[in-house]
């Protein structure tokens, strides 16, 4: 699978096309260490040297995306990148049989689990803004969660979905989204979980 | 969406019969559970491969390992 979907220039805010894909290699896993990593933890330490500045380090400042290589052979397991101009702007790691609807009205059913998302960086305005730079893009994480709603219809899970969101992210997964937030997992740090019913995808997809 | 190859699925009765009750059950069509059945059976294969065990632990907290073939 290989789209072009459009992504915000920030600086501009022009819509500029970005590809999506699923062919993603251990490559891509290296780009992101390689290339995300040291800006991640560059701009978490200047966060977190700034007085009440440590609540905004963003949770995922230790994610290594090469631990998962021995995913990328799971049918089980998709991941997505987006790229522009060549160079990864964002990833994502879904799943389809760990995880089931938690809802009541949909309890045991299944669903597309984001397991992990990430953007690169660059894109993410309170890590831009730590290191005194403006953010590259906007809406990369919106095309990619996208595509796993798209995943979910296309795998005859009617839009069902759900994730463990992280504290700082679950104003965008209610309020921007529209997912439910069903409860917080002891067995996963505490975190949210949020879940789309199919009414709720299908509305999330139309814009509405 | 990636292309996909077809192929004929030779079920008895009883198969078929629980096939029709676990898509109903899950909401899915035929295609897509037994599409599910193999993703799970690939995942837990790797996992036992690699030397993990599966178990299931009842309301009491009583875990029973579970051996697959």
């Amino acid at each position: 699978m290989r789209e072009v979907v459009p992504i915000i220039d920030n600086a501009s805010g022009e819509l500029v096309d970005a590809e999506i894909f699923d062919e993603v290699t251990l490559t891509h896993f290296i780009e992101t260490q390689a290339e995300w990593r040291p800006i991640v933890l560059a701009a978490a330490r200047a966060l977190s040297q700034k007085p009440n500045q440590g609540m905004l380090i963003p949770r995922h400042f230790h994610w290594d995306w090469t631990r998962k290589e021995a995913a990328l052979k799971l049918l089980a397991v998709r991941f997505y990148g987006i790229a522009f101009e060549g160079r990864l702007q964002g990833i994502m790691k879904v799943e389809t049989v760990a995880h089931t609807c938690r809802l009541p009205e949909q309890q045991g059913k299944p669903l597309v689990y984001i397991d992990y998302i990430e953007v690169a960086p660059w894109n993410i305005k309170v890590l831009m803004t730590a290191m005194g730079q403006p953010q590259r893009f906007r809406a990369v994480g919106t095309r990619l969660f996208e595509a796993a709603v798209q995943q979910s219809l296309e795998e005859d899970f009617r839009g069902r979905l759900g994730l463990h969101s992280l504290p700082g992210s679950e104003g965008f997964y209610i309020n921007e989204c529209g997912m439910t937030p069903v409860g917080r997992d002891p067995h996963k740090e505490n975190l949210l979980w949020c879940e789309f019913t199919p009414e709720q995808a299908e509305r999330y997809l139309s814009g509405e | 969406m990636n292309p996909k190859r077809t192929m004929t699925l030779n079920l008895t009765d009883q198969e078929m019969s629980v096939l029709d009750e676990l898509s109903v059950q899950k909401d899915l069509s035929k295609t897509a559970l037994i599409r599910q059945a193999l993703r799970l059976y690939q995942m837990v294969d790797a996992r036992i491969s690699r030397g993990e065990k599966l178990f299931f632990e009842d309301q009491a907290k009583q875990k029973a390992e579970l051996m697959v073939l």
